[in-house]
């Protein structure tokens, strides 16, 4: 009778359930959320793209000057990211050599312009 | 009542995906049944054909999501023993915590789905609740509740930092109360009793002549477990044992599964008390080598095979998944015949099925417009003719 | 027969019609809050069976082909109109003005109707679930009929009368029957979870095996009448056993004032039927359903055994007592 037991010490205490908005959960540190690239890391090796199971990442022209294990490099492309079709596995982050593209804890944005998704 | 047809799916409230039976009843007695799987056809063996084995592991770990780890690290293990590589012993307790996770998070899954099936809510709920737990050790991980994206070829993509270590093992001693309580409860219980005893029995012969794996077979006294028959990862270091049980019925694949929570208690404690140092991955070659490999492991829904053919370049050439599912499926047919209509979500559940992963073939004619499967004839005659010097 | 102004607002408005509404809501809401409580859920807030009701009845009426849609419309007013006319004969804030002898086979008569308006509608149907579900819901009802009838006659046996208010009198006077006939009161509990069709015994509505069995059809104003007419039963079933067993409305001894009567008296059946709500709703979560052959096996073995043992040791004590 192990269940009527609980059923009454449940009924007498408080649910557990998360009343969200109010209430939060709180998030893990390994937690994959949204893409976001650190442009000043980044040298515009292509990895990334290479990597991406779900092809959502294009290197774009985007040159610039970055400082990447002591020796200046000139980047010529960046990625740019499809983030409405992006799978958040984490496999970019694995492969970059330069530490240049995280995965925060927010989740990707909505937005009605195509310019919040793409990055 | 004449006979009636009674269509249970493809869609229905008691499946949680598609799958149609024709049920022929005669008042509430079944008569026989006609199967029609393959709903959930996606051409993920296609697909995977076309990606670099950096890229196909997310790909196959989507082939299910409550088993997404046992089709991951069936592969990855695969590849790395056609490679000849190993991976370090960190990686491979790593590899082992999150499948004993993924096997407690599905276990309790499966008894609050069973629950709710027989109209039980209360303890859906509470097996639910307690699952939280595990998907909140799975997602501190890995950093996500299902797909956990985790396997590498060469070793595991991320570490446990001793944080994390200890997070998951403070969880532990509640969840080894709760399921001890359920251990009892199944045992005791009136409702689990009355609606399980008995139904959908099968016998040990009538098992290994269906192919049934997994608690399925195990609950008819079969004992096979892929972990201990063929053992991978750290389960030949672990302490733990497989769990059989004598009914053959619902009631002893239910018990199977309540004991097995508990084994895989064990093991995790074990594994992540004993974290051995060092690297998490070793580097991995690009291209593999021409091979072709069998990679069996034992997913929480039994034994999953993954066939491998690669020729030298950095892609598979074929692979072939078979997963537990499909070869539960033929026990099911065979035990609903002479039981009553309420017992069909009950056995049907009682194989655990997930049908995203079963869906593997079906054949479409372009010419005729039309689908289907092959059977079983058909297959060798099509081998035959294409191989002819092995005849 | 009092003056019809107070006839008419004891039928329409209170403890008529109006008051049966709101209750059998709020009976409706605190089920399902304790069902949510003790599954460590928060549960509904208390307008969501009103809510639920005003929603349904918006929505649009599918009629399947080649169904009679005429008596499909009409089945669940009348079910409504049966349970609406029963709770006129149930005592709430003192005896029923309405009240005749033989009203308790009347109540239960009409209590009945419900469960052959869902085997109507499960028939009418033309489709294989409520088909199956109309069947299911016959069956049970022969099984739990005959002990819940019995279970509820042994009280009218002690007390000598046919009329609900006279044996709520009775109790008044002696001793509630709850403590004289204990396997009566089990009886008619379990009895009541049946015809409520609810958890053990919701078999001919079962979601998980005939999608919804006769309800299946039912959509936007039929559904809101038939779910109302569910919500209604639970209150007049839970008040006829409160009047039967627990005494009803009156307490042992008379107070001066009749108003104040009367109000101690609808406290004491608000309480009273709360009392049942809570078992019910316990039992409710406690169990899982059962099939249909099980529930003929259990039903004909021991609920309606412990019925004729329960009418047995009723003859019996009415003989001593008559000796004594």
């Amino acid at each position: 009778m192990s269940v009527l037991r609980e059923m009454f010490e449940n009924l007498l205490s408080r649910p557990i359930t998360i009343l969200y908005p109010k209430e939060k959960v709180p998030i893990p540190a390994a937690f994959r959320g949204r893409i976001a690239i650190a442009d000043d890391k980044c040298i515009g090796c292509s990895k990334c793209s290479l990597v991406c199971p779900a092809q959502v990442i294009t290197m774009v022209d985007g040159p610039r000057n970055v400082e990447f294990r002591g020796k200046n490099l000139a980047r010529k492309k960046r990625p740019q990211v499809k983030l409405y079709k992006c799978i958040r596995c984490g496999l970019c982050e694995r492969h970059c050599p330069a530490g240049a593209i995280t995965l925060k804890h927010e989740l990707s944005g909505s937005g009605t312009d195509r310019e919040v998704v793409v990055t | 009542m004449p006979e009636v047809v009674i269509p249970i799916g493809p869609h229905h409230p008691a499946l949680k995906e598609p799958v149609n039976f024709r049920i022929i009843a005669d008042g509430e007695k079944i008569v026989r049944l006609e199967l029609d799987l393959s709903y959930n056809h996606r051409g993920v063996e296609k697909a995977a054909e076309q990606r670099d084995f950096i890229r196909v592991l997310p790909l196959l770990e989507r082939v299910c999501g409550i088993c997404s780890h046992s089709h991951a690290t069936a592969f990855a293990k695969g590849i790395e023993e056609i490679m000849q590589i190993g991976i370090p012993p960190r990686a491979r307790y790593i590899r082992t915590i999150i499948a004993e996770l993924e096997r407690m998070h599905s276990h309790l899954l499966w008894l609050g789905v069973a629950a709710h099936l027989i109209g039980f809510d209360t303890l859906f709920m509470w097996t639910w609740r307690d699952r939280e737990a595990v998907q909140d050790t799975l997602e501190e991980m890995s950093g996500n509740r299902v797909h956990y994206n985790i396997n590498e070829i060469g070793g595991v993509r991320c570490d446990l930092t001793p944080s994390q270590v200890n997070a998951a093992l403070a969880r532990l001693p509640l969840l080894e109360e709760r399921v001890n309580t359920y251990v009892d409860m199944v045992n005791s219980e009136e409702t689990l009793l009355i609606r399980f005893r008995g139904v959908g029995r099968l016998s040990k012969e009538e098992a290994l002549r269906y192919g049934t794996v997994g608690p399925t077979a195990r609950a008819s006294g079969i004992d096979y477990d892929t972990r201990k028959d063929d053992p991978y990862l750290a389960y030949s270091e672990a302490p733990w044992n497989v769990v059989t049980d004598s009914n053959g019925d619902v009631f002893g694949r239910t018990r199977v599964r309540v004991r097995e929570l508990q084994e895989s208690l064990k093991i995790v404690r074990f594994c992540l008390e004993n974290l051995p140092e060092g690297p998490i991955r070793v580097p991995a070659p690009k291209n593999a080598p021409k091979g072709e490999i069998l990679s069996r492991y034992e997913a929480p829904r039994g034994e999953l095979a993954h066939f491998i053919r690669t020729n030298g370049t950095d892609r598979v050439e074929r692979i072939d998944i078979r997963t537990p599912t499909l070869a539960n499926w033929t026990s099911v047919a065979m035990c609903l015949v002479n039981r009553n209509i309420a017992d069909i979500p009950v056995i049907v559940a009682a194989i655990d099925p997930c049908l995203s992963c079963t869906s593997r073939i079906t054949l479409v004619d372009n010419q005729t417009q039309k689908a289907g499967v092959i059977g079983f004839d058909e297959l060798i005659r099509r081998y035959r003719s294409r191989n002819p010097e092995e005849v | 027969m009092t003056d019809p102004v107070s006839g008419l607002i004891y039928v329409f408005i209170f403890p008529g019609f109006l008051f049966l509404f709101i209750y059998a809501l709020f009976l409706a809401f605190l089920d399902r809050k304790i069902a949510a409580r003790m599954q460590q859920r928060v549960g509904p807030p208390f307008f969501q069976p009103f809510a639920d009701f005003i929603k349904v009845l918006g929505k649009e009426v599918i009629d399947p082909a080649g169904v009679d849609r005429v008596v499909f419309d009409a089945a669940p007013l009348v079910a409504l109109a049966a349970v609406m006319t029963a709770f006129l004969y149930v005592p709430v804030t003192g005896n029923s003005p309405l009240a005749f002898q033989g009203d308790l086979v009347v109540v239960l008569y009409l209590l009945s109707l419900p469960t052959l308006v869902l085997f109507l509608l499960g028939w009418l149907s033309r489709n294989i679930f409520s088909a199956i579900g109309g069947i299911r819901a016959v069956t049970q009802l022969f099984i739990y009929e005959v002990p819940f009838f019995l279970a509820l006659l042994t009280p009218a046996l002690m007390a000598g009368t046919w009329s609900v208010s006279e044996i709520v009198l009775w109790q008044q006077k002696n001793l509630w029957f709850v403590f004289l006939q204990p396997i009566g009161f089990i009886v008619a509990l379990v009895g009541l979870q049946a015809k409520l069709e609810r958890r053990p015994f919701d078999i001919p509505e079962a979601e998980t095996e005939i999608v919804a069995g006769p309800w299946t059809e039912l959509t936007g104003r039929r559904l809101a009448v038939m779910d109302l007419t569910i919500d209604l039963s639970l209150v007049v079933g839970s008040a006829l056993v409160a009047a039967l067993f627990l005494g009803g409305p009156l307490i042992p001894w008379a107070i001066a004032p009749a108003w104040l009567e009367g109000i101690i008296g609808f406290l004491l059946f608000l309480i009273k039927t709360l009392a049942v709500l809570l078992i019910l709703s316990s039992i409710k979560v406690a169990t899982g359903r059962i099939r249909i052959d099980q529930l003929n096996d259990i039903g004909w073995k021991y609920i309606a055994g412990a019925s004729i043992v329960q009418v047995g040791i009723v003859l019996v004590m009415n003989y001593l007592w008559v000796y004594a």
